[in-house]
C-alpha cells in the first residue's frame, strides 16, 4: 500500500428510506469544510429536483472531500451516494463495490427496517467494513440502546462504540469522521498493474459528453490513454480525468489504484458506459473484467402515450434524452388502437416507472397516458414454441397455450407485530406463499413471502403502507418463474374493446378485479349524450358490466348581468377538459380513468 | 340656438348595480352584501351619479332604450336615494320615448306607495324573485320571504299599476321534488305575470349553499328529475300562453325582456356599479366586485383602480360570442344573417358540427336557422363546447 492510498477512505452511506442518509452526507460535507456554508444547499448530493422533492436519491453520486484529522494528517474521503430503493439494487451493489466501507444509518426511533437489512447484506456481500451510525438521537422517542442491541442481534456487527448522532442538528458528527478514518480500511491495488476501473455511474453532459464515474481498482489512468469497455469492446480516447469536488468537477493529472474520480472521453451515450462494466486500456490492458457485471433487465413494462397525440415526437425526444442518463430505461415504438402512437417502455420496477413518468411530465411538460403496467409472462404454446409477453394485448388465445408462467419475487417485509394480521391477509390476497417469520425484537418481525410480481406492481406498496399505518417496509428480489393459471381480460366501452385497458390476471381473481375496474371506469368516464356500457370480458364472455348514464343537464341557466366573459371561460374550460379526453370509437375517456384502474386496493 | 334633444341615436342598454341586500341568500354569487350602516346607500348613489356624468359625452350619440336596475336588491334603497338615481339616469342619457325600465324587487321590500312613486318616476317593469313557493326550499336558499309575502308584494305592484312583471323561479333546489316544482309553477301562473324566468340553481363555489350541498346536508333532485321539470314546464307554459324565447326565459308575446335580449344579441350595454359588465364601443369591460374600489375609482377618476377586465372584441371573437349567445335563444342562428354580419358560411362550418346533434333530437335546422330543442338547451354547454374551439389565449378560434 502506498502512502497516497493510506490517506484515502472510500465509503458509501446506506440506509432505509428517510433514515437520514442525505442529511448525514450534507453534514459530513459541511464538517470537512469542503463547501462554504453560504454555498451549501441542503442535500447537495441530490441534484435533481425530483430527488429533492421525494427525499430519495435516484442516481448515485459521488463527492471527494478533504478531512484534516486530529493527528495532523489530511485524509481524502470519497463519499459515494447510493440510490435508496429496491428498484435500483443492482446500481447500489455496484456503488458499494467501489468502496471499502459503508456507513449504515439507522433511525434511532425506528430501528432496523427492510432496506436497512437488504442494504447491510449487499454491503456484506461486497466485503465492506460496515460502520453503524445511529441517527436522529435528538428526537424524543429515540432509543439508542435498543437500536444498538438490535444492530448487534439482527445484523451481527458490533455497535458498542458506534457514533450516535443527529444529522439534522449536527450533533456528534465529528465521531462519524473519526470512525471513518479509524474503522474503514484504505484501498489497496497495484498502481502499476494493468488498468481496471469499475464504472459505478455516468451521466450525459452536453459539453463534455458522457461523464463516467469510476473507482480505479488497479493501475493508473491518464488523459490521452486509449481505453476499452470490457463488456462491449468499444474504445475511446480519454480527454480528461479528475475528481468530483463538492462544487464541481476538478481536473487531475491522473487517477490511480484506490482513487475515485471521473473520466471524459467524448462518449456520446450513457448506454456505452454501463454501470458495473470494467474499463481497461486498449493496449496492455487487463484480461479479466471485474466480477459482477449485469446488463440491467426491465421487470415492468407499460405503454406510455402522449395525451395529445400530436406530441408523439416530443415524447420520443424526451425518452431519448432521459435514456442518455438512464441506461435501465428501455423503450420502443408501439401503436394502440385506442391511444394512437406511443412507446412500450421497460422499467426496473414501479418506482423507476413513476420517476420516469414524473420526469417526462415535469421536465418536458408532457401530459401522458400510461397503460396498466405488466410483467413479462412466459407462454409455452401447444406448438412447442415459447413466447415472452410484455404487452397484455399480445397474450395468445387460451387454446394456443400449453402452460403460462409468471415471474415470482421473494419479498421481505418488516413490520411491527400489531400489523402482522393485516399484512398476512394482504399477502394471501395477493397470492403470496408464506415462508417464515422471524422476530427482530419483541415488537417487530420479518416476514418472508414468495409473491407473483404482477400482484405487487399495481398498488401493493400503497396497500402495505395503509395497512401498517406507514410502518411496514418492503424489499424484494427476483426468484424465478412459476406456472400459473392466467386469463386475459378485455375492457369494452360501448361494445368496443379498448386495447390499452387489457390486463392479465390470475383466474381466481378475474371476477373481483373485473368488477372493480368497471366500477372505477364508470366513475371516471364523463357522461355523454348517450348511455355507455362498460364491460369486462374474457374472450366473448362478459363477466362484469356497469353503465355510464346519459348526460341530461349541462347548461348555464343564467347569463349573469351581461357577464359574457364568464360564460366564455366556462366553455373554454369545458373544451380544455375535452381536449384531454381520449376518444374510443364514440366514447370519451379521461386520462384519470387510466390511473384509476391502477389503484384498486379499497382499504 | 335651440337644441332639440336627440331621441333616435344608437340603441343602448343601461345597467345599474345596487350591491345591497336585506339578507344574503345562501346560493348567491353576485356582488352584494348587507351594509352595516345606512350611510353607504346615498354615498353609492352619489358615486353612480358621478360615474354616469362622466359618460355623458361618450353617450351623446346614443339613446338608451332599456334601463335595468339590478342587484343585490335595489328596492332596499331609501326611496329618496332611489328617485335621485332615476332622475340622474334620465338627466344624463337621452332615453328613448318608451324605454323598458326594469327594477329587480324582492318581496317585503316594496309597498304600494313606493312602487307608485317609482312608476311615476319612470319604472315600468318589475322583476321579482319568487324562486319557489315551498317553505322548506325557500329556507334552504336563505330567502327571507314566504309565498304569502310574495303574493302580497305582487298584488301591491299590480295596484301600483305596474303592468309588466317578471317572476323568477328555480329548479334544482334542495328538497325540491317534481311535484313541489309544479306547485311553484302553478302558484306563479295563478298570479298571471307577463314574463317568467326559470333558472336552474347553479351551485357556485364559495357560497354557503354549495358547501352544505357538498357536505350532503340536503337531498337534491337528480339531473334526470331536473330535466323532467324543465321539459314539462316548457309545455305547461306554452299552454298558458308563455312562449319560450331563451333557455330560461318565457313571456307573453310582446313582453320579452328587451334588456336581457341585448346580452344575447351582442348589442351594446353600459353597466354602472361594482361588478357591472359592459359591452360598449367594441370593448367588453367590467368593474371590480368591491364597492370601495368602485368608489375610489370613480371619485378619484382612476380607471385602473376600478376596472377588472377590459378587452377589445375583434371580429373573430364576435363570431364565437355571437354563436354562443344566439344559440341561447329559440330563434337560434340564422345562417343568412350570419353571412350578412360576418361574410362567412355558417352552414358548412359551425352548422355542420351542429347537425351532428340533429339525430339525437338536440338541434333542429329549419330554413337555414339552427336552434336547440328543449333537450338540446339542457345540454347546451356540452354541445357548444363541441362546436366552438379556442385559441391558446382563450379567444374563440375562427372556423
Amino acid at each position: 500500500m502506498t502512502e497516497r492510498q493510506k490517506k484515502i477512505r472510500n465509503f458509501s452511506i446506506i440506509a432505509h428510506i428517510d433514515h437520514g442518509k442525505s442529511t448525514l452526507a450534507d453534514r459530513i460535507i459541511e464538517a470537512t469544510h469542503s463547501v462554504d456554508e453560504r454555498e451549501m444547499e441542503d442535500q447537495l448530493l441530490d441534484n435533481m429536483d425530483l430527488e429533492r422533492e421525494r427525499g430519495i436519491t435516484i442516481k448515485a453520486h459521488a463527492v471527494r472531500l478533504e478531512y484534516k484529522a486530529d493527528d495532523g494528517e489530511t485524509y481524502i474521503f470519497n463519499l459515494i451516494d447510493t440510490p435508496g430503493h429496491v428498484d435500483f439494487n443492482y446500481e447500489v451493489s455496484r456503488s458499494l463495490n467501489a468502496c471499502e466501507g459503508a456507513l449504515l444509518v439507522v433511525d434511532a426511533t425506528q430501528g432496523i427496517q427492510a432496506q436497512t437489512l437488504a442494504n447491510a447484506y449487499l454491503a456484506a456481500d461486497a466485503n465492506l467494513e460496515i460502520v453503524p451510525v445511529i441517527n436522529k438521537i435528538d428526537l424524543p422517542s429515540a432509543d439508542v440502546d435498543r437500536v444498538r442491541a438490535e444492530i448487534e442481534d439482527v445484523i451481527g456487527i458490533p455497535a458498542e462504540g458506534c457514533p450516535a448522532v443527529s444529522a439534522k442538528t449536527g450533533l456528534n458528527i465529528d465521531d462519524v469522521l473519526k470512525a471513518i478514518v479509524r474503522d474503514i480500511p484504505p484501498p489497496g491495488g497495484d498502481e502499476n498493474a494493468p488498468l481496471r476501473c469499475l464504472i459505478f455511474d455516468s451521466y450525459f453532459n452536453s459539453y463534455l459528453g458522457v461523464v463516467v464515474y469510476v473507482r480505479v481498482i488497479e493501475g493508473t489512468l491518464r488523459p490521452g490513454d486509449r481505453i476499452k469497455m470490457m463488456s462491449t469492446g468499444q474504445e475511446f480516447d480519454v480527454v480528461e480525468v479528475g475528481y468530483m469536488k463538492p462544487l464541481g468537477l476538478t481536473k487531475a493529472e491522473y487517477l490511480a489504484a484506490g482513487d475515485v474520480g471521473y473520466i471524459t472521453a467524448s462518449i456520446k451515450a450513457v448506454a456505452d458506459t454501463r454501470v458495473g462494466d470494467t474499463i481497461t486500456t486498449a493496449e496492455g490492458g487487463a484480461t479479466e473484467p471485474l466480477p459482477g457485471f449485469k446488463a440491467s433487465v426491465p421487470m415492468v413494462y407499460a405503454g406510455i402515450y402522449p395525451a395529445d397525440g400530436a406530441r408523439y415526437g416530443d415524447l420520443r425526444d424526451a425518452l431519448e434524452k432521459l435514456q442518455l442518463n438512464d441506461a435501465a430505461l428501455h423503450f420502443e415504438p408501439e401503436t394502440s388502437a385506442a391511444l394512437g402512437f406511443g412507446f412500450r417502455c421497460g422499467f426496473l420496477g414501479l418506482l423507476h416507472m413513476e420517476i420516469i413518468e414524473e420526469r417526462l411530465e415535469r421536465e418536458f411538460g408532457l401530459d401522458l397516458i400510461t397503460t396498466v403496467p405488466s410483467v413479462i409472462y412466459e407462454i409455452k404454446k401447444r406448438d412447442g414454441s415459447i413466447v415472452r409477453i410484455d404487452n397484455p394485448t399480445n397474450y395468445p388465445p387460451p387454446d394456443e397455450i400449453e402452460v403460462a408462467r409468471e415471474p415470482i419475487v421473494r419479498a421481505s417485509i418488516i413490520t411491527p407485530t400489531e400489523y402482522i394480521g393485516g399484512i398476512m391477509d394482504l399477502c394471501t390476497d395477493r397470492r403470496g406463499i408464506f415462508h417464515d417469520m422471524k422476530y427482530i425484537d419483541a415488537t417487530r418481525v420479518e416476514l418472508h413471502y414468495s409473491l407473483p410480481l404482477n400482484e405487487i406492481i399495481y398498488d401493493f406498496f400503497d396497500a402495505l403502507k395503509s395497512r401498517s399505518r406507514g410502518y411496514a417496509s418492503l424489499d424484494y428480489e427476483m426468484e424465478g418463474y412459476a406456472d400459473s393459471k392466467l386469463v386475459k381480460i378485455d375492457i369494452l366501452l360501448n361494445g368496443d374493446p379498448v386495447d390499452a385497458l387489457t390486463f392479465i390476471v390470475h383466474e381466481e381473481k378475474a371476477y373481483a378485479r373485473a368488477r372493480k375496474i368497471v366500477v372505477k371506469l364508470k366513475e371516471n368516464i364523463p357522461r355523454q349524450l348517450f348511455e355507455i356500457p362498460v364491460q369486462a370480458a374474457i374472450g366473448s364472455r362478459v363477466i362484469a358490466r356497469e353503465t355510464v348514464k346519459a348526460l341530461r343537464k349541462d347548461v348555464l341557466a343564467k347569463c349573469y348581468g351581461g357577464d359574457i366573459t364568464r360564460k366564455k371561460k366556462l366553455l373554454e374550460k369545458q373544451k380544455e377538459g375535452k381536449k384531454r379526453m381520449r376518444r374510443f370509437g364514440t366514447v370519451e375517456v379521461s386520462p384519470e380513468a387510466f390511473m384509476a384502474v391502477l389503484k384498486l386496493d379499497d382499504e | 340656438m335651440f337644441m332639440i334633444k336627440r331621441r333616435h341615436g344608437k340603441r343602448l342598454g343601461i345597467y345599474v348595480h345596487i350591491p345591497f341586500c336585506a339578507s344574503k341568500c345562501s346560493y348567491c354569487d353576485f356582488y352584494s352584501y348587507v351594509p352595516k350602516s345606512a350611510g353607504v346607500y346615498s354615498k353609492h348613489i352619489d358615486t353612480l351619479i358621478r360615474h354616469m356624468e362622466s359618460y355623458k359625452a361618450a353617450c351623446a350619440d346614443y339613446s338608451p332604450d332599456t334601463v335595468y336596475i339590478g342587484g343585490g336588491t335595489p328596492t332596499v334603497l331609501p326611496p329618496e336615494d332611489f328617485l335621485r338615481l332615476i332622475k340622474a339616469i334620465k338627466h344624463n342619457f337621452h332615453l328613448q320615448k318608451y324605454p323598458e325600465f326594469t327594477v329587480e324587487a324582492n318581496p317585503k321590500t316594496v309597498d304600494f306607495e313606493t312602487l307608485t312613486r317609482y312608476r311615476r318616476a319612470g319604472v315600468n317593469r318589475l322583476s321579482m324573485g319568487l324562486q319557489s313557493a315551498n317553505k322548506a326550499e325557500l329556507e334552504a336558499l336563505g330567502r327571507i320571504h314566504t309565498p304569502a309575502d310574495f303574493e302580497e308584494s305582487f298584488r301591491a305592484a299590480r295596484e301600483a299599476k305596474i303592468t309588466n312583471i317578471n317572476i323568477d323561479l328555480m329548479y334544482g333546489i334542495p328538497y325540491q321534488t317534481y311535484r313541489s316544482f309544479m306547485n311553484s309553477l302553478q302558484f306563479t301562473l295563478r298570479l298571471k305575470p307577463e314574463h317568467i324566468s326559470i333558472y336552474g340553481l347553479k351551485l357556485e363555489q364559495g357560497t354557503p349553499l354549495a358547501a352544505s350541498v357538498a357536505s350532503g346536508a340536503y337531498p337534491m333532485p337528480s339531473d334526470e328529475m331536473q330535466f323532467a321539470m324543465y321539459r314539462d314546464a316548457i309545455d305547461i307554459l306554452a299552454k298558458n300562453g308563455y312562449v319560450q324565447y331563451e333557455i330560461s326565459n318565457f313571456a307573453r308575446p310582446g313582453f320579452e325582456c328587451r334588456h336581457n335580449i341585448k346580452y344575447w344579441r351582442c348589442d351594446e350595454y353600459l353597466g354602472f356599479g361594482p361588478g357591472a359588465h359592459s359591452y360598449f364601443n367594441g370593448y367588453r369591460f367590467s368593474f371590480k366586485r368591491s364597492i370601495s374600489s368602485y368608489m375610489r375609482g370613480v371619485n378619484y377618476v382612476s380607471k385602473e383602480e376600478m376596472t377588472d377586465e377590459n378587452e377589445i372584441i375583434p371580429l373573430r371573437e364576435r363570431v364565437g360570442e355571437y354563436i354562443m349567445l344566439r344559440m341561447r335563444m329559440t330563434s337560434g342562428v340564422d345562417s343568412r344573417e350570419f353571412f350578412r354580419l360576418f361574410g362567412k358560411d355558417f352552414t358548412r362550418t359551425y352548422g355542420k358540427k351542429l347537425e351532428r346533434f340533429v339525430p339525437g333530437g338536440y338541434v333542429k335546422v329549419e330554413n337555414g336557422v339552427y336552434s336547440f330543442t328543449p333537450a338540446g338547451m339542457f345540454v347546451s354547454n356540452y354541445i357548444l363546447s363541441e362546436v366552438l374551439s379556442f385559441n391558446a389565449d382563450g379567444t374563440f378560434m375562427l372556423e
